[in-house]
């Protein structure tokens, strides 16, 4: 059996009330215990405030936990080690504005101990990667925020993490460029790399993660495989094409004749976001 | 990019892992002055350090005599003041600056250790303060060697040859002395002594302005550690002062930094040559500091929540 990518075990973290007035604890998260398996694309899901991004940086080593313990593919958090194997995105992060992108990757490179040709070809690869080729001699300070979400990526993937954890890896960003990073996790999944993800954007989280937790007031209040939480058992869902009326009438008939109840029948939608990139990406070549 | 489960060169390079690491510490150097040199802070301070000069300049040619003096004092002075501002402007500002933007989170999820981010910073200001200091002493001997001229053509034309030349012969060898150098010397050092204080209590506090009024504070009261000291070491022994007095006066030896030390730049500044015994003592004392503080930094930022 392969080790976990992330083992949480039994964690609470409580941190003291700011307040002068009103001294005491404020309980962020409580008894948590999950496991990432290698490979799996995990969202952790929930509301502002219920211990998600608490719970990413004490996995991270970034918080340290009142009780209880976390690790990665088997080493303590707490150990600068376990590090070695994980990339982290903030939430909305600035990096150093007066470095070039390509300066920034550098910077992160050689912080995992990278260096040299091999540095230089690996930073060339993730601006390509990311799209930001033309762009990698441009001060970040000067970047838009998709294209400062693509730079953390990029750094996050710098030393070619076994774990990649994700802190609202869309968050502002538009459409397409939301779309891009939804594929890049995607190939990332399929290249075997782990994804811890929380994201609030839940129609992204339902098409690229295997299995999902949804926390709420510091618990795990639901956690299993996506498909096994949110199907509905006893219903069916067929799209038929070029179906004729008679034939639409015949399945009614006789699934009432063997008892069944058709809930619900409707022309099925496209996808809005799906919609507007195609739209986008028209207009961009009827322009062009 | 992997290829399938086969992790590539770049992560196979990247896990060996040592404990402290000159490689990622000198990263975090080097990204600290470069930023920092891109700010323009440093170019801002060379400015005023370059106006200063000027003055003295001005003050050198209202006065008839002792100007090569008058240039050594102020330009000492100049350089004392801009550097230890440097030190605590530069300073104060990176950790909470790097939490705010939340650059420290992307640093410290790599395998980079608190200690080496702090050790990094400091030798980023550190760097950052010898150019500075070297910069500044470049114009300083500048003006100097030019004043120097001044008075040497003044004394040919004033004095008779033989007084002239005895008078020449002094103020050469009473000018660029190894004493100065040593005083330049302890400029910087007062300035890296300044920034690792500045360091330690960013360590702590939640603003960078509270961290700038508090170092300076600091730095100010070292001013009075020799004072302190006498209070509850000198001859009347702390018996002799109220209670309070002498606690505090005894917290203030503990833990402010002794700025006296590094006022032998003044005895520098007027021409007292000084002893190499006295500059071994001051940079050990130096760098005992420094290293205090960036270890007691060091313990309040390994258990603070990010």
């Amino acid at each position: 059996m392969s080790t976990p990518a992330i083992t949480i075990e039994n964690l609470t973290k409580e941190f003291t009330n700011p307040s002068v007035f009103s001294r005491g604890k404020v309980t962020a998260v409580e008894n948590l215990s999950l496991t990432v398996e290698p490979g799996q694309v995990y969202g952790l899901l929930g509301p502002n405030g219920s211990g998600k991004s608490t719970t990413m940086k004490i996995v991270l080593g970034l918080v340290v936990p009142t009780s209880g313990r976390t690790c990665i593919f088997g080493r303590d958090s707490r150990d600068v080690e376990s590090r070695e194997a994980v990339g982290f995105l903030p939430e909305n992060p600035y990096f150093y504005k007066f470095l070039t992108g390509s300066e920034t990757l550098s910077f992160y490179g050689r912080l995992c101990g990278l260096g040299g040709k091999m540095l230089r070809d690996r930073s060339r690869e993730l601006l390509a990667l990311v799209g930001l080729e033309t762009a990698a001699d441009r001060r970040v300070g000067g970047y838009s925020k998709g294209m400062l979400q693509r730079i953390g990526l990029a750094q996050a993937l710098v030393q070619d993490p076994r774990l990649l954890v994700l802190d609202e890896p869309t968050a502002g960003v538009d459409p397409a460029g939301s779309h891009e990073i939804r594929d890049l996790i995607l190939r990332l999944k399929q290249r075997g790399i782990t994804v811890l993800l929380c994201s609030h954007l839940l129609s992204q989280v339902q098409e690229i993660c295997d299995r999902i937790g949804i926390m709420n007031h510091g618990q795990l209040v639901r956690e299993g495989a996506l498909d096994d939480l949110i199907s509905i058992e006893n219903q069916t869902e067929f799209v038929l094409e070029n179906a004729s009326p008679a034939l639409l009438a015949e399945l009614r008939e006789r699934a009432s004749a063997a008892g069944a109840r058709v809930v619900c029948e409707q022309k099925p939608q496209q996808n809005l976001e799906r919609y507007f990139l195609e739209v986008t990406a028209e207009q961009g070549g009827e322009k062009k | 990019m992997t290829s399938g489960n086969t992790r590539t060169a770049a992560a196979v390079h990247a896990s060996a892992h040592k404990l402290f690491s000159l490689r990622r510490t000198a990263a975090i150097a080097t990204n600290t002055f470069r930023d920092l040199v891109r700010q323009k802070v440093f170019y801002f301070m060379l400015v005023f350090g370059l106006i200063i000069i000027g003055v003295s300049l001005a003050l050198a040619s209202f006065s008839f005599q002792g100007q090569l003096q008058t240039v050594m004092d102020v330009c000492l002075g100049a350089m004392s003041v801009f550097t230890m501002l440097l030190a605590v402007l530069a300073t104060a500002m990176m950790l909470p600056k790097d939490m705010e933007d939340r650059t420290l989170y992307t640093i410290l999820a790599k395998p980079v250790s608190r200690f080496e981010y702090l050790v990094g910073k400091l030798a980023g200001v550190t760097m950052i303060l010898v150019v500075a200091t070297l910069l500044m002493t470049a114009a300083f001997f500048v003006v100097l060697h030019f004043w120097q001229g001044r008075e040497i053509e003044n004394l040919q034309l004033t004095e008779p040859a033989e007084r002239a030349a005895a008078a020449i012969s002094k103020i050469k060898a009473g000018t660029f002395t190894p004493t100065l150098l040593g005083g330049i010397g302890v400029i910087l050092l007062r300035s890296i002594v300044c920034a690792a204080l500045t360091l330690m209590l960013s360590c702590f506090a939640t603003s960078w302005l509270f961290t700038v009024i508090v170092s300076l504070m600091v730095i100010l009261a070292g001013h009075l550690v020799p004072i302190a000291r006498s209070v509850w070491q000198g001859p009347l022994g702390a018996a002799d002062a109220p209670f309070h007095i002498a606690i505090l006066m005894r917290l203030i030896t503990v833990f402010v930094p002794d700025m006296q030390l590094f006022n032998i730049v003044d005895d520098i500044a007027v021409g007292i040559s000084v002893d190499a015994g006295v500059f071994l003592h001051i940079a050990g004392l130096g760098a005992g500091y420094v290293l205090v503080y960036l270890l007691v930094g060091w313990l309040f930022f390994a258990w603070r929540e990010l």
